[in-house]
Order: structure tokens, then C-alpha cells, then sequence
């Protein structure tokens, strides 16, 4: 009995050293705000070339922007991986990033980067409606083709969107129209909108999800998460983008002020941007477009080639965000969801 | 001499009779250490950090909670809950009771197998099993019963999950009282004219209201500080315990968190207190003595079939939901597509194994300790007369009543900062493993010492063992049983805990349960119960092995 | 009261055991007992008189016989129907209420009016001498004092039959016999019919009427105490109520009123009537009492001398024979000690011949 629980000692005060010591080549620190899986693979593979070895903790953009500014005096990660930029903005307004102009930056063209390197794209997503066959024969509805359908009768009741304050996704859209229809009408819409809406989730790609699942007729999402759910087996998703115009988010790469690996999140950045750590999304059911001119996109992502883009404005709709939100807020009378 | 002055010279005579005792001396200042840094000194962040805004005291937070209509509705919530799962669970848990103690029940040991599954799985095992069964795309709801709009998200969802989990507690509790009672008495009752229901409503059941009462306040406590289910089932239904997290670390809004947190802890120890230091004392159970015969079992077909029908249909009930786990591990996308695939074990094997790792690891670690540190601190508090003893006591026993949010939200307010920067490290993990585990493990063991005659350890001492001798030779070997069932039960715990640990996974060690639980977020319930299968297999294996184990040392009982 | 008559008639229980062991624990009982009379069932452990008891109670159903209480065939009639009250061995009082409620409980299921019942409770508590107990809980009282409550809960019933179960085994000594002489006396006073179960033949010799021994299921003799202890039916009953030298004789003549026995060589004129012929062997019970110092006799060694105050406890050995006398009121007379001799013989008029 004595000598096991030696034994146990000894293996226990061993392990946790090990566990407690483990320096060697570099280490570094990501917040990913893109899916799971994708940041898996991606920091996998880097970890493989570089030796680095790579962590991440996965949050929403919303969730980033508010633990960053949390750390502002100890920030304990070093790269801010994915995510739609125009929360990097938001942050770079605050002091919270580190500006870099990576060289392989130069394989990328200057709409989908920010001219003083604070933020770099690495794909590029369209927002969209994903609707849900079945459920739209059932209620007697076809699928909406514009911003301006949405209002329709029919839908009332039947959209699911996220709330542009937990979601990159939503604030996007939230964006996309008050730059669509300027600030009176675009407002005006937010809240005739609202009153179509059956629930705001917290994440972006839930809506996708819940008319996958026949949940609810019509969501907004982007387009290539839609396709993403229906590659996973929801085969009554049908997709289409809005006639008007719509944005796109330009999910980016940036390294966070005052990161305690800088050097490494430098190494990250220009591989991130390569065209081979591009084309691993595809390869996890990330089907959004590539911003790397040399990358080859998914070939899932054909259908939706040729939709019609509005001018984003990412600085602007970054430099606006709080006061946008609070406006939204007021108009619809409602608050980003906590679940 | 009065009463304190005689008090207060016995308390500093056994003070320097520590002293005269170099090992347990050590072993009660670094059990003091332990518990000041990792279970008073969290507690005590929490709530001064409640207390605290931009730097200075200031009550804003809970005026916050008191004014911001969402929080009052979120506490509202609660004790809602509370209320409504304990008498919901407690009445089962009675039922199934009484019919077990009472019927003649065939197969006896199917019915109460059921009591021990809430201890070996993981909390969402039966959130998990309610989506896929009464869901929007749940088999009974949907498909069986063609229902389009069924909503298990909510209130409803959430005291059903919250009912299956908890009435096998209550069942625990309330059969062995039970058992207690004499059946001479309910002889007599009859004896003097008292049909069987006469019998139940005049004896049994006041006989057994404190035990019921005690039943309620008890799972009153585990109800309000769930997180787990209420996270994932829960729908806009939000609780205390899930806007603490929501609010510590979705907004990094510690204030409101810890001020949530504060009130939390008040409701859950107030009734914590009421049960232990005044319902159990209200027992007159036991005041029959010793049972005097055997009981006989109703056997009327009038009454038992009926019951064992009942019984029967709620066993079945929940073992289908536990079977649903492993079943949905293999289903592509359930509710759309239900062919068979093995793409969810693909993927935890291809990029999800380091939660399971990660946890495995760290649950194998902290186990031995747990128990060996619940056994030290036990022996010290029944056999020894220190300064001191009844705090140590005291403490450990609250331990046992604070929600592990709350904890865990203590560990990250403590250790973020230096000098103990802890957060983000194995250690605090291991330690959070420890904490939560350990207080359990001192009850058994406190249970188990009192068993045995202290004049064997004083024999010891007389022929000259010290403190450490005393305790390896003589009372180790003597509480084996209850030692080992501490380090499964420590194991099963640590392997499943969520509420403390949520707050501390990190990049670096990312544990299983939290893995299942983003994936139930994000719609993968594939994965989900694909995770939950393994996480079920290891604590199968682990159990396995140390049961096994203790057969080979020659341990033959352990009652968990 | 009205007490009742109660009858059993050729009962038989038997139990199968959780392993699948059959069990006669009653075995062709035939009891007929008279309204008022106070009855023993007495006997070793495991010898079915509990067994019986609770079959009386509705406890148990029989297996075989029937059972009346009064003119009723009881068979269909649950324990809560039956006109029979009970006192437990372990008092069984309902831990949850008060002496006063405990006594009122099966008057209350009667729905009979609290005026009376009120009446009734009180009056027991006085004939039981517990008047300022009546507010006290169960965990506040000693042995003694639950069990009397126990008794007065069941008499309150004013049942037909009145059943003990071994109530005083769990009692000390002294109170034991303090206990007994009172429900003798209650018993005696109210006249109700009691079946009282023991393994203690001195209670059931105290308190019984008639005494029913038992041995496995089967009963061995029924008669009173005098009787059962005078003239024991066969050698169970003389060892068990009371102690026994049991002698094997040999008839050498007979007549229709006595015979004459050779026990060991000495002679003795028995008048008892035996069945068996001259030249048989038979056996002979003499009590330790009933065995005198005398020269004309046996003659023993010592083997155990005590002095027990009203009397001298002896055991002498003859030869293999262990034989025990009891000689009382030992003052003035010769004290034998170890190893001495001892002449003795024994009394003809009590001794007892035994036909098995």
C-alpha cells in the first residue's frame, strides 16, 4: 500500500512538471474568429513548417474585441485570426493592433487589404439568404431575391437573423444597408425588418443552421456558410443573393499590440496569406472566396460567382460600429443575445 | 473558571500539543494553506470584487442587479427553477422509492441501476438525448408524432433534463430512509384498524417528511447551480449561473458577474445551511432503533402492477436517453439524413483527440491526490483535537455548497494577475479538479473513520507509533474501501465537471466537456455524441480498472 | 368487553425460503380457546408461535385450516378489519405522536367522537398509571414506560382478542416481573381473551391460564401450568418448564391406579396410571425439588454445590448420570461440598412417568 502510493506520487509530481515546463521552440498565441475546424487545421500546419508551437482559443469577433480590450495592459495572445476586419478596425481605433505589412502581402490585391497594414484579408464571404425548400413550399413562399422581399408578408414570422451586436455577420448586414439606402431609410428598414424576425441569434452561422433544420423558412447569412451546411447533409438549403447589392466581409489577419510573441506573429501573418495556408479551408467546409491571387478557390462556391457587391466601406463601417449599434438598439428596441 | 476561560485554555493546551507534534503540525499549516489560497481567498476576490468599480468600493453592481429588469427576471428564473425541479424530482424520486421499499418489485437491480447513471455520465448526456428525441428534428416529436413546431429549448426542456438527472438523488436519499422505518409500527397501524392508505397518510408519509424536505432542499441547491443544461437547453430561459458566465466572460463584465455571484452563493448555502443544522435534525426515523424484521412487500396485483407499470415506463425512458448518445454518434446529420457514418468519430479522431487527451490526463492526475489529501484532511478533523478544527471542518463542508461557477470565476479573478499568475496553466486546473472533488471525498472519509474505533489508532500511539505511522499503518488500511471509492468517484467527477472548469480552459488545455459543449452550440450533435460516447467509454475503462484493481488487493466492497 | 372465542382448526404454514427451502413452521395445529382466558403460546425460537400469532393478527395467511374469532371465519378479513389488538414486541408506538395521540390513533380511524374518545384514552391512562404522560413523544420515555403506552393503545380498542408478542423480552430483569404482575392484573380486571406469545416459562407460568408448548410447529402439550409442570407429556416439556432429571425405570407391577418402579435399583410406588406392561421400560421425572437427602437411597458424588440463599443448588454425578437436586430452606441442614457424598432419594409423590 505505502510503496503504490510512492509510486502515485512520484508520477504525479513528474507529470506535472512536465505539463507546467514546456518551452522550446517559440510559442504562439491566436485569436481565431473563423470556424473551429479551419483553425485547427491551419495552426496544425503551421506548427508543422515552423516548429512553432501554435495555440488558439476560438471566439466570435464580438466576444475578441470585448477580451482584447480586457487585456489592453496584458494582452496575452499575439494574432487576431480570422473574423470579419471590420471589428480589426473597431480595435485599431482603440490601439489594440499592431500594424504589419507582411511581404506576401503582395500577392494580394488592395481592395482586400488595409493600405497601413492593419489588417491583411485572407477570404472573402458574401452575405446572402439561405432559405429552406420544403418549408417555403409548405407556408406557400418563394425564395426572396432582394433586400426589399424580405418585407413581404409571407416572411413575417419566418427570418432568422443574427443581432449586429454579437455577430460580424449582422453588422455586416447592418452595414450593407445603412450604406445601401443611407442613414433615415436604412433605419427605417432595420426596423420594418425587425418586425419579420422570429429570433436573433448570437452567432452568425446559426441562421444557416436553423433552416437547414427546418426551423425557420428564410435566414441572412453568408453565402458560403449556407453552402457549408448543405455540404454537411441539410439538403433543403437553397441559396440566393439580394438584387440590390450586397456586402461581403473580408475576413482578415492582424497582430495585436503588446502580444508576447511578436516575432512569431509575424511568421504567422505572411503564412497565413500564402496561397497554400489559404486553400486548406476548402479542405474543413470553409467555402468562402480566397484572397490570394494565386489561390483556386472552392469549386462549391461556383454558383454564386457572379453576384452584385456594393462598395463596402470597411473603414467606415469600422469607425461607426459603437454608434451604429446603439442606434439599432434604439430603433428596434432590442440587445445583442448572450446565448 | 467559566466556561470560556475553560475553553480557551483547552484550545492553546492542544495548540502546543501541536507543536510537540512536528508532522502533524505541518500537515494542519500546509491543509490551512491550501484551503486559505484556493477556496477563501477566490471567495473572497469575488466578493470584493463585486464590491468594487474603477478601483473604489461602490455598491453599483448591485444596484445594477436590482435595477436592470433582465437580472431580476434572470433570479426570478432561478428560484423558478429551483422550486420546480426539486418538488417535480423529489416526488419521482419518492415514488420510485416507496415502490421499491414497499412493492414487489421483479428485477430489482435493473430499477435501481438507474440511480448510479447520473454519477457516471456527463451532464448533457440527457439536454443532448431531449434535442434529438423531442427537438424540432427529434424522432419522437417529429418523426413519431409528425409535431413540426415542438420546442424543447426552454423552460420546459430544461426542467424535464433537469428532472431525469436529479430525481436518482432523491430516490438515493429518500430509499434508505425508507428501509428505516419499522415495519412493526406500520404492523401496529394496521393492526388498529388502518387500511393501506391509511397506513401511507398517517405514518409513512409524516414519518418521512423531514427526509423529503431534506430531498427537496438538496436538489434545490444542485438545480439553481447548474450550468450545463441550462446553457445548452436552456434557450432564452437564462439562469444566475449562466449569465455569470455570460457576463465574466462573454463581456468581461466582472462586476455584474460577481455581483450575480454573490447572491448566487447566498441562496444556494442560506439553503444549505437550513438542511444540514435544522432539517436532518428532525429525523424520527431512527428513534425505532434497530428494524425488527424483514418488511413484506405488497404483492396485491391491484396496487403493484400499476406502480411497477409507472416505474417501469420512466426507467425505460431514461435508459433510452442514454442510449441515444452512442446511436446519434453514428447518424450523419440527425433528423435529415439518418444514414450510418463513422464521419464524427473521423473527425474526433483526426483534429478533435486533444480535449480528450488533455482531460484524461489532467482528471488521472488530480485523482490520487484528491483522495489522499481528502483522507489526511478527514483523519485530521475526526481523530485529532486542534486549534482550529472546526473552521478546517466548516470550510470543506461550504465547499460542498458553492455553485462551481462560481469558483471558477473566483480562479480567474485571483490568478490572473501576478504574483500568482495561475490562469491558462495546468496547475490551476489540477487544483480546480482537486477543490471540487475533495470535500466529498473528506465526507466519506469522515463517515468511514467514525466507524471504526478509535481505540485501535490509540493502541498504536501507545506502543509508540507517531502521527504518520499511525495513520499509514493503522487507519489507511482501514479505510481503504472508502478511499477508493473517493478516487473513482474524484475521477468520474473531474472527467465531467463543467460549471467551474468553463472558466479556465485556455488555449493551452482545452477539456472535453467544454468541447462537447461548443459543439452542441454550433449543431454538430453528431460530434457532440460522438465526444460524449468516449468521454462514457474512459470513465467505463478507468472505473473498470480501479474496481478491478481493488479485487486483486483484495477489496471486495465498494458502495458507491 | 366482549371477549371472544378463538379457534384453530388444524392450521398448517408453510414458508418457502428465498432459496427455495420449504418450511413447516405450523404444523396441524388444533387450538380452541375460551372467551376471557388468558393463553401462553410458549416454546424455543423457531418453534412457530410467533408465526401463529401473526396468523391470528391477519399478519400471516395460513396455508391450510381455518381460523375463527368468535363465530367468524376470519380468513377474508385484513388485519385492520379483525377484532384483534396487538402489542409489539419493540412497542412500535408511532414515533411521530404524542402518548396521547398513539392511544387515540385506532379510535380516531373508528371515527368514533373525540368526546369519547377523549373519555376513553384517559381512563386507560389512569388504570395504566400514566395520566401525565399523555403529551409526552415516544423518544422522551423509557422501556417501560413504552411499552405500558403500547398496552393501553391496544386495550383502548376494547378488542375481542388481545395479542403479545414477546412484549417484555427487550425489558430489564426487574422490570420484567413488575411489568408482567400488571398485566396480569389488567387482564384479570377487564377479562378480555389474550394470546400471549413467550420463550420464558416463567412468565407463561405466571401469567397463563393455559399453557400451549410448542416444538416445531407442532404443538406438545396444552394445559395449565400446574398441569404441564406436574405431569409433563414427554421429556421436551418436563426440560423445558423447569429443570428435569429424567430416570429410566422398569415396571415391576401395576394396577389400574399406580405401578411400581425400579429406577436404578430402588423401588417406588407411583400413583399414575401406564399404558405400558410389567417388565417395560419407562421414564421418570423428578424434579431437583423433588429429591431429598436420605440414607435410604442413592448415593452421588458431588460434582457442583451452591448456596443460592432460599435454597442449595447441588449436581451429583451417579455413576453417568448427572443428576441436580435442589434442597431448600438449607439453613440447619448438612452442606455437601465438592467432591463429597452425597445420599439422596427420591420423592415418591413427585414423580412423574413419562410414555413415549
Amino acid at each position: 500500500m505505502k510503496n503504490f502510493l510512492k509510486k502515485v506520487a512520484l508520477f504525479t509530481l513528474v507529470s506535472s512538471i512536465a505539463l507546467g515546463a514546456s518551452k522550446d521552440k517559440g510559442h504562439l498565441l491566436i485569436y481565431a474568429g473563423l470556424m473551429e475546424d479551419y483553425a485547427i487545421k491551419s495552426t496544425r500546419e503551421f506548427e508543422k513548417e515552423t516548429g512553432i508551437k501554435t495555440e488558439f482559443v476560438r471566439m466570435s469577433s464580438g466576444e475578441t474585441l470585448a477580451r482584447v480590450r480586457a487585456e489592453k495592459d496584458n494582452m496575452t495572445a499575439s494574432v487576431w485570426f480570422g473574423g470579419p476586419v471590420d471589428a480589426f478596425v473597431a480595435a485599431n481605433e482603440e490601439g489594440l493592433i499592431e500594424p504589419y505589412k507582411s511581404p506576401v502581402a503582395d500577392q494580394i490585391p488592395s481592395k482586400f487589404k488595409d493600405p497601413n497594414g492593419v489588417w491583411t484579408g485572407i477570404y472573402v464571404g458574401y452575405l446572402g439568404f439561405v432559405g429552406n425548400r420544403e418549408l417555403l413550399d409548405e407556408i406557400g413562399a418563394k425564395m426572396p431575391q432582394s433586400w426589399a422581399d424580405l418585407l413581404k408578408p409571407e416572411y413575417k414570422g419566418e427570418l432568422v437573423t443574427a443581432h449586429p451586436g454579437s455577430s460580424g455577420t449582422a453588422y455586416t448586414m447592418l452595414s450593407t444597408i445603412i450604406q445601401l439606402k443611407g442613414e433615415e431609410e436604412g433605419m427605417k428598414y432595420m426596423q420594418q425588418l425587425n418586425k419579420q424576425v422570429r429570433q436573433y441569434t448570437k452567432s452568425g452561422t446559426a441562421p444557416g443552421r436553423m433552416v437547414g433544420m427546418g426551423e425557420t423558412a428564410v435566414g441572412i447569412t453568408f453565402l458560403h456558410d449556407a453552402i457549408k451546411y448543405r455540404k454537411e447533409g441539410y439538403k433543403d438549403i437553397i441559396i440566393a443573393a439580394p438584387k440590390e447589392g450586397t456586402g461581403f466581409e473580408i475576413g482578415g489577419v492582424a497582430v495585436l499590440k503588446n502580444g508576447p510573441d511578436q516575432e512569431a506573429a509575424r511568421k504567422f501573418v505572411d503564412w497565413a496569406l500564402s496561397k497554400r495556408a489559404q486553400e486548406i479551408g476548402q479542405t474543413v467546409g470553409s467555402f468562402q472566396f480566397l484572397t490570394n491571387e494565386n489561390a483556386i478557390p472552392p469549386k462549391e462556391a461556383q454558383e454564386i460567382v457572379g453576384t452584385k457587391l456594393i462598395d463596402y466601406d470597411f473603414s467606415w463601417a469600422g469607425a461607426n460600429r459603437k454608434d451604429l449599434l446603439v442606434k439599432f438598439s434604439n430603433a428596434t428596441k432590442t440587445r445583442a443575445p448572450k446565448k | 473558571m467559566s466556561n470560556f476561560r475553560i475553553k480557551l485554555e483547552t484550545s492553546i493546551k492542544n495548540m502546543k500539543k501541536m507543536f510537540y507534534d512536528p508532522i502533524l503540525f505541518s500537515t494542519f499549516t500546509f491543509v490551512m494553506v491550501i484551503l486559505i489560497l484556493f477556496i477563501l481567498l477566490p471567495m473572497f476576490n469575488v466578493l470584493k470584487e463585486s464590491f468594487t468599480y474603477n478601483g473604489e468600493f461602490s455598491l453599483i453592481h448591485y444596484r445594477n442587479v436590482r435595477d436592470m429588469h433582465e437580472n431580476f427576471v434572470i433570479i426570478l428564473n432561478t428560484l423558478k427553477l429551483g422550486v420546480v425541479t426539486s418538488t417535480i424530482s423529489t416526488a419521482i424520486g419518492f415514488f420510485f422509492a416507496y415502490a421499491m421499499t414497499y412493492i414487489k418489485v421483479p428485477f430489482k437491480k435493473v430499477f435501481s441501476s438507474i440511480a448510479i447513471l447520473p454519477i457516471v455520465s456527463p451532464p448533457f448526456v440527457i439536454a443532448l438525448s431531449a434535442i434529438m428525441l423531442l427537438g424540432r428534428r427529434g424522432y419522437i416529436t417529429r418523426t413519431l408524432l409528425g409535431i413540426r413546431n415542438a420546442e424543447i429549448y426552454g423552460f420546459k426542456g430544461l426542467v424535464l433534463v433537469q428532472v431525469l438527472t436529479f430525481f436518482p438523488v432523491a430516490y438515493l436519499m429518500l430509499v434508505g430512509l425508507l428501509q428505516k422505518i419499522d415495519p412493526s409500527v406500520e404492523e401496529a397501524s394496521r393492526d388498529l384498524g388502518a387500511s393501506r392508505w391509511d397506513v401511507f397518510r398517517t405514518i409513512t408519509l409524516p414519518l418521512m417528511v423531514p427526509g423529503i424536505a431534506n430531498a427537496i432542499l438538496v436538489i434545490f441547491i444542485q438545480a439553481i447551480a447548474d450550468f450545463s443544461n441550462p446553457m445548452v437547453i436552456g434557450g432564452n430561459f437564462t439562469t444566475v449561473a449562466v449569465q455569470i458566465y455570460l457576463q465574466g466572460i462573454g463581456n468581461f463584465d466582472m462586476g455584474s458577474a460577481t455581483a450575480l455571484a454573490v447572491i448566487l452563493v447566498l441562496m444556494s448555502v442560506s439553503i444549505f445551511v437550513t438542511q444540514k443544522y435544522y432539517i436532518s435534525k428532525k429525523s424520527y426515523v431512527t428513534v425505532t432503533g434497530k428494524v425488527s424484521r424483514q418488511r413484506e412487500k405488497i404483492s396485491e396485483k391491484g396496487i403493484a402492477l400499476p406502480i411497477v407499470i409507472v416505474m417501469s415506463i420512466i426507467t425505460l425512458g431514461v435508459f433510452i436517453m442514454y442510449i441515444m448518445i452512442p446511436l446519434g454518434s453514428f447518424v450523419k446529420l440527425w433528423g435529415i439524413n439518418n444514414s450510418f457514418s463513422l464521419e464524427h468519430y473521423r473527425y474526433v479522431f483526426d483534429l478533435g483527440m486533444k480535449p480528450i487527451r488533455d482531460t484524461t490526463l489532467l482528471a488521472l492526475i488530480s485523482t490520487p491526490i484528491t483522495g489522499i489529501l481528502a483522507m489526511i484532511i478527514a483523519f485530521l478533523i475526526v481523530r485529532k483535537e486542534f486549534f482550529g478544527r472546526s473552521f478546517i471542518e466548516f470550510i470543506t463542508m461550504m465547499a460542498i455548497a458553492i455553485p462551481g461557477t462560481i469558483v471558477g470565476l473566483g480562479y480567474i479573478i485571483t490568478y490572473n494577475k501576478k504574483p500568482l499568475v495561475l490562469a491558462g496553466t495546468a496547475f490551476i486546473l489540477i487544483i480546480a479538479f482537486i477543490m471540487r472533488n475533495m470535500p466529498i471525498g473528506i465526507r466519506s472519509g469522515i463517515a468511514a473513520l467514525q466507524q471504526i474505533d478509535p481505540s485501535i489508532e490509540e493502541a498504536a500511539c501507545v506502543l509508540g507509533a507517531n502521527s504518520k505511522k499511525v495513520f499509514t499503518s493503522v487507519t489507511l488500511p482501514m479505510i481503504k474501501p472508502a478511499f477508493f471509492s473517493g478516487l473513482v468517484y474524484a475521477f468520474v467527477r473531474s472527467m465531467t465537471l463543467v460549471s467551474t472548469i468553463i472558466f479556465l480552459v485556455s488555449a493551452r488545455y482545452n477539456l472535453l466537456t467544454v468541447a462537447i459543449m461548443n459543439q452542441i452550440d454550433v449543431g454538430k450533435i453528431g460530434v457532440a455524441s460522438a465526444y460524449c460516447t468516449i468521454l462514457i467509454f474512459i470513465v467505463f475503462i478507468v472505473v473498470g480498472l480501479m474496481i478491478f484493481t481493488l479485487k486483486r488487493m483484495g477489496i471486495n466492497d465498494i458502495s458507491e | 368487553m366482549r371477549a371472544k372465542r378463538v379457534k384453530f382448526e388444524n392450521i398448517n404454514k408453510i414458508f418457502i425460503t428465498g432459496d427455495g427451502k420449504r418450511v413447516n413452521a405450523v404444523k396441524e395445529l388444533d387450538l380452541d380457546v375460551e372467551p376471557g382466558k388468558f393463553v401462553c403460546l410458549l416454546g424455543p425460537s423457531g418453534c412457530g408461535k410467533t408465526t401463529i400469532l401473526r396468523m391470528l393478527a391477519g399478519f400471516e395467511v395460513p396455508t391450510q385450516g381455518h381460523i375463527y374469532i368468535g363465530k367468524e371465519n376470519v380468513e377474508r378479513i385484513t388485519p385492520d378489519r379483525r377484532d384483534t389488538a396487538m402489542v409489539f414486541q419493540n412497542y412500535a408506538l408511532f414515533p411521530h405522536m404524542n402518548v396521547y395521540n398513539n392511544i387515540s390513533y385506532g379510535l380516531k380511524l373508528q371515527k368514533i367522537p373525540k368526546k369519547e374518545i377523549d373519555r376513553r384514552v384517559h381512563k386507560i391512562l389512569e388504570l395504566m398509571n400514566m395520566k401525565d404522560f399523555a403529551d409526552r413523544m415516544p423518544s422522551q420515555m423509557s422501556g417501560g414506560q413504552q411499552q405500558r403506552v403500547s398496552l393501553a393503545r391496544a386495550l383502548v380498542m376494547e378488542p375481542g382478542v388481545l395479542l403479545f408478542d414477546e412484549p417484555l423480552s427487550n425489558l430489564d430483569a426487574k422490570l420484567r416481573i413488575h411489568m408482567r404482575d400488571e398485566i396480569k392484573k389488567i387482564q384479570m380486571q377487564v377479562g378480555i381473551t389474550s394470546i400471549y406469545v413467550t420463550h420464558d416459562q416463567a412468565e407463561a407460568m405466571g401469567l397463563a391460564d393455559t399453557v400451549v408448548i410448542m416444538k416445531d410447529g407442532k404443538i406438545q402439550q396444552v394445559g395449565s401450568p400446574i398441569e404441564v409442570y406436574q405431569n409433563p407429556i414427554n421429556t421436551f416439556v418436563a426440560n423445558f418448564i423447569g429443570r428435569a432429571n429424567i430416570f429410566k425405570g422398569k415396571i415391576i407391577s401395576k394396577s389400574e391406579k399406580e405401578c411400581e418402579v425400579d429406577i436404578l435399583g430402588v423401588k417406588f410406588k407411583i400413583s399414575q396410571n401406564v399404558k405400558k406392561d410389567v417388565g417395560e421400560e419407562v421414564q421418570v421425572v423428578a424434579r431437583p425439588e423433588g429429591i431429598v437427602i436420605s440414607k435410604e437411597g442413592y448415593k452421588g458424588k458431588v460434582t457442583k454445590s451452591m448456596f443460592m440463599g432460599a435454597y442449595h443448588e447441588y449436581e451429583a454425578m451417579l455413576g453417568d448420570l448427572k443428576i441436580e437436586i435442589s434442597v431448600s430452606n438449607p439453613r440447619n441442614k448438612k452442606n455437601y461440598p465438592l467432591d463429597s457424598e452425597i445420599d439422596f432419594t427420591l420423592e415418591e409423590d413427585s414423580l412423574h412417568i413419562i410414555e413415549e
